[in-house]
Order: C-alpha cells, then sequence, then structure tokens
C-alpha cells in the first residue's frame, strides 16, 4: 500500500514538473515588460532611444521564441527564459545609465547654449563696431532688430533648461545660433561693402 | 506525461495580441493615440487573466472558445489603431513639410517686405523669431518628433502673424483711402501746375521709394530715392528722423554739399507748423522739442539712412539738380496708390492668412 501511494507521488510530481515545465514562462516575460516601461518611463524615449529601440526588439524576438515554442508537441522555454532574464538585465543597466545620459544632454545643451551666447555677441560686437557707411546704414539697422530677435529667442533655451527639456534646449540652442552666425555673416559683408 | 502537453492548444491570438502591444508601442502609438493604446492595453491585461483562468482548468473542462474571440475583436481594435498610427504618422509627416514650406514662404515674403522700408526695429525682431522656430521645427521634424516640429512651426507662424500686425500698424496710414486721396489730390495738383509755361515739378513718392521730375503735365525722368530710419513717418519734430509730407518748393540750391548736392525745401511751411503747434498742445512732441528744418533732396546715395531728407545716388543727383530751380515745386506723399505696391504685398499677406 505504502510503495503503491510512493509510486503514485512520484508520478503525481512528475505530471507537475512537465505540467509547469510547459508552461509560458509569464512571470519572466510581465518582468521583462515592466523593466521596459520602467526604462522607458525613466526618460529612455528621450535620452536613450537607440537603446530603447534595442530593448523592444530583443523583447520581440523572445516572445517570437516563447511563441514558436509554444506550438510546439514538447515545449523548451529555456532559451526564451535566458533572454527574457538577459533583457531584464540590459533594461536595468540602462536605467543605471539613464541618469548620465541625462546629464550628458543636459551639458550638450548647456555647451550649445554657450556656443549661441558666443555667436550672439560676436554677432553685437560686429555691429557695434560696423562703420554706417554708405550703401551698409540701412542694412546694419535691419540686421539690428534682427539681432534684437535672436537675443529673444536665446532667453527661450534657458526657460528648455529650467523644465528640463534638454534636448528642446539643445535644438533652440542651435538653431539660435546658426541664426546669429548668418547674422554675423551679414554684418561682414556689410562691411566688406564699405572698404570697397 | 506528454497528455498533459497535449491540452487544447493555446490560441494564437494571445501571442498575437501581445505581439501587437509591441508593435503599438514601437510604431508610437501613445503618441498618436494615447487613450486608444492604453485601452488597448488595459483590455489585454483583463483577457490575459481571464485566459490565465481558462488555462489553470483541468484540460477537460478548458474552453478557449470565448476568450479566444475576445482575443479577436481585441486584434481587430488593435490593428485597426495601428494602421491609424501609421496613417496618422504619415499624414504629421505631411502635415509638418507642408507646414514648413508655409512657414518658410511666408517669411521670405515677410523678409521682402520689411527689406523694403526703415522701420524695422517693431518687426524684423518677430521675423528673425519666425526664422528661428523654423529651424527648430526642421531639427525635430528630422527626429521625427511631429508633434514638437509642427508646434514649433505653429509658433513660428504666430511670430509671422505678430511681424504682419507690426508692419500693418507702420503702414496703416497708407493704406487709409482718405490718405490716399488726399495724397493724390496734392500730387493731381502739383502735376497740373507744369502745364503751363513748361515748368517742372518734382514729386516724390515714399512708398515707391521714387523722385519723379514732371514737366506739361507728363512724367519726363524718375529717380530711386531713400529716406531716413522713420522715412515713413510724417515729420512732426526735428530729430524724429521722419520726412515731411506736402507741398513744397526748393529755396536754395547748393552745388557743392556735405551730400555731393543738395536742394533745400521750406519745410516747414504754414501747415507744418499749425500741425507742430497742435501736436505740442496736445503732448504729441516731447517737450522741448522744435519743428526742425533744413530739409533736403540731396547726394550721398539712397542706401544711406537720412535725418528725414531725400538721398538719391549721386548720378542722379546731377540731372535733378539741373532741372531744379529756385522755387520748383516739391510735393512729398506717402503713396498714390495700394496696386503694385508693397502696400498690396501686405494686404494679400494678410489674406493668405
Amino acid at each position: 500500500m505504502k510503495k503503491t501511494f510512493t509510486k503514485n507521488l512520484v508520478v503525481i510530481l512528475a505530471l507537475a514538473f512537465v505540467v509547469a515545465a510547459c508552461k509560458q514562462p509569464t512571470a519572466l516575460i510581465d518582468s521583462a515588460k515592466a523593466a521596459i516601461e520602467d526604462v522607458t518611463k525613466g526618460g529612455a524615449d528621450k535620452y536613450a532611444v537607440e537603446e530603447l529601440k534595442a530593448l523592444n526588439d530583443d523583447l520581440t524576438k523572445a516572445m517570437d521564441e516563447v511563441n514558436a515554442q509554444d506550438k510546439k508537441f514538447f515545449k523548451k522555454f529555456g532559451t526564451a527564459k535566458d533572454m527574457l532574464t538577459q533583457l531584464a538585465t540590459k533594461a536595468a543597466e540602462l536605467k543605471a545609465q539613464i541618469p548620465a545620459k541625462i546629464e550628458a544632454a543636459k551639458n550638450l545643451a548647456v555647451q550649445l547654449q554657450g556656443e549661441a551666447q558666443t555667436a550672439l555677441t560676436e554677432a553685437k560686437d560686429l555691429l557695434a563696431k560696423a562703420p554706417k557707411g554708405k550703401g551698409t546704414a540701412k542694412d546694419l539697422e535691419a540686421l539690428k532688430a534682427d539681432l534684437t530677435g535672436a537675443e529673444t529667442a536665446f532667453a527661450e533655451i534657458q526657460a528648455a533648461l529650467d523644465g528640463s527639456d534638454f534636448n528642446g534646449a539643445k535644438d533652440k540652442a542651435m538653431s539660435v545660433k546658426e541664426k546669429a552666425a548668418a547674422i554675423a555673416e551679414q554684418v561682414k559683408a556689410a562691411i566688406e561693402k564699405v572698404k570697397k | 506525461m506528454t497528455a498533459a502537453c497535449r491540452t487544447p492548444p493555446v490560441p494564437s491570438e494571445v501571442e498575437e495580441a501581445i505581439v501587437l502591444e509591441q508593435d503599438l508601442g514601437r510604431a508610437g502609438g501613445s503618441l498618436f493615440f494615447p487613450a486608444e493604446v492604453e485601452a488597448y492595453r488595459l483590455r489585454l491585461i483583463e483577457l490575459k487573466a481571464g485566459f490565465e483562468v481558462e488555462r489553470a482548468k483541468f484540460a477537460w473542462f478548458r474552453d478557449y472558445g470565448p476568450i479566444q474571440a475576445s482575443f479577436r475583436r481585441l486584434l481587430e481594435e488593435g490593428g485597426g489603431i495601428l494602421e491609424r498610427v501609421a496613417s496618422a504618422k504619415n499624414s504629421r509627416s505631411d502635415t509638418f513639410k507642408t507646414a514648413a514650406r508655409e512657414l518658410e514662404e511666408r517669411v521670405a515674403r515677410l523678409k521682402a517686405i520689411t527689406g523694403f522700408f526703415n522701420e524695422n526695429e517693431a518687426i524684423r525682431p518677430y521675423v528673425t523669431q519666425a526664422e528661428i522656430k523654423l529651424a527648430e521645427a526642421r531639427l525635430q521634424g528630422e527626429k521625427e518628433n511631429y508633434p514638437e516640429a509642427l508646434k514649433s512651426a505653429a509658433e513660428g507662424m504666430s511670430f509671422v502673424e505678430k511681424a504682419r500686425e507690426a508692419a500693418g500698424v507702420v503702414l496703416a496710414r497708407y493704406l487709409d483711402p482718405d490718405e490716399l486721396a488726399r495724397w493724390r489730390r496734392q500730387a493731381e495738383d502739383t502735376v497740373a501746375a507744369t502745364q503751363a509755361g513748361g515748368k517742372v515739378a518734382f514729386v516724390v513718392n515714399k512708398i515707391e521709394r521714387t523722385l519723379t521730375v514732371y514737366r506739361r503735365g507728363k512724367a519726363v525722368a524718375s529717380f530711386g530715392i531713400g529716406l531716413g530710419r522713420f522715412g515713413l513717418s510724417d515729420k512732426l519734430f526735428s530729430g524724429d528722423e521722419a520726412t515731411p509730407e506736402g507741398q513744397y518748393r526748393v529755396v536754395q540750391k547748393f552745388p557743392n554739399s556735405t551730400f555731393y548736392k543738395a536742394l533745400l525745401i521750406n519745410y516747414p511751411n504754414d501747415l507744418d507748423r499749425q500741425e507742430f503747434a497742435a501736436a505740442k498742445r496736445r503732448g504729441a512732441v516731447p517737450e522741448g522739442a522744435t519743428i526742425g528744418g533744413a530739409i533736403e533732396i540731396h547726394g550721398g546715395g539712397r542706401d544711406n539712412l537720412t535725418m528725414g531728407c531725400v538721398g538719391l545716388e549721386n548720378g542722379d543727383m546731377d540731372e535733378v539738380f539741373r532741372w531744379a530751380e529756385i522755387g520748383t515745386p516739391v510735393t512729398i506723399v506717402g503713396a498714390l496708390t495700394v496696386e503694385g505696391t508693397i502696400l498690396e504685398d501686405l494686404r494679400k499677406f494678410g489674406k493668405n492668412g
């Protein structure tokens, strides 16, 4: 009697093991997804776009593997589990890198803000010393007004930085810098016109 | 042992719905249709829970039919969202390209209009800000961040509108039919007076930037001119850098002037004095300001900003100087017509909205 019971128990446990082995690794899937969502919320969608895309691609591959195994008679989720585990690790690593990436984006935006300021100062200095000679007075007045507009736009960079919109600040700084440089070039051309 | 695995197969729709959720995420679905994507996500969680309940049952009690049908419906909904995302993405890209093109074109037109006159202090800063917004929009467009790119383009357009309004303020007088009629009358009277005796008269048209010589009622020569920083305004007092409007005459000829050659006109005339006195009474001129004078038609180039005089290229000044005599009528008007001038451009610019 006791022998039969042990035998049945072994069969039941083996059965339970097989059933368990046939089940999708849902917990791993959910935790991988949660890790991606977490890293996205942490700012990866703005500051680690490529890395986030790679993570999502890895998730697709892992899910393809899960799906492929699910259709099989003998299901082996080992590879899928490894993929999902690696994915969760990568997501955690990326999450740890996000603050540094945000800092780098901020530094770049601040650097470009400085470059935009330099370009504005250069244009302003050139305008101040440009001789208002024949044929330039009107142009220089117009450029002075243009520079006023660029200076107003410059203030928006700091507003974006204050709002932690570092990508926005970067785009604004690049645009202001470009315009200030164009104004400086026009002032130089006006100065050349007087020299001739 | 294998019997445990030979349960009713898991409906493929379950996995498809999960993959579709990822596809929606990758396609940027939550950027375009956040509510719909969130609803999909929540419904998927709900259905997955339902599926797990079904799967937990003993194989012979399991019936995936109803949950499979629900997953199918969810897949249809999700597929629809994905299609709409793709279409919205294309549409936003097209919308952005159109918006950027329109902004670029309007900035170029505004620059052409403002390049024509000197009163740019209140206008050009807006034009520049519009240009900077356009550059910003382009950078965002390159990153396919169309919502931000469109926002920047819209902000650029609002600067264009501000610039147009500021230009409208500068040119408001020029679009006033009564003012135009008055200027036309003055010019016609001046021209009519040249019919007899072969007399010569000059008509200076501020908006067209021309000085036209009339003899026997006909235009015999025309020259490009330059004005001061506020040349489009009617001169009211000394130092306002405006050019007077009205009917004057040459009172002195200077063959050797600081500005090559010069013709002094009789500004201020009686009407100017009356206007100055009235303006002073209502406090429209600075305290201690005088009416000013020494308004000339002179050489030195039309690109120079005058202090209220009418500037010509030296070669043109030679000719004008030859036509002029002491007493030659000089009528200075703002405009004679809207058609064919920047006034028409500005009017059209506003209508194109």
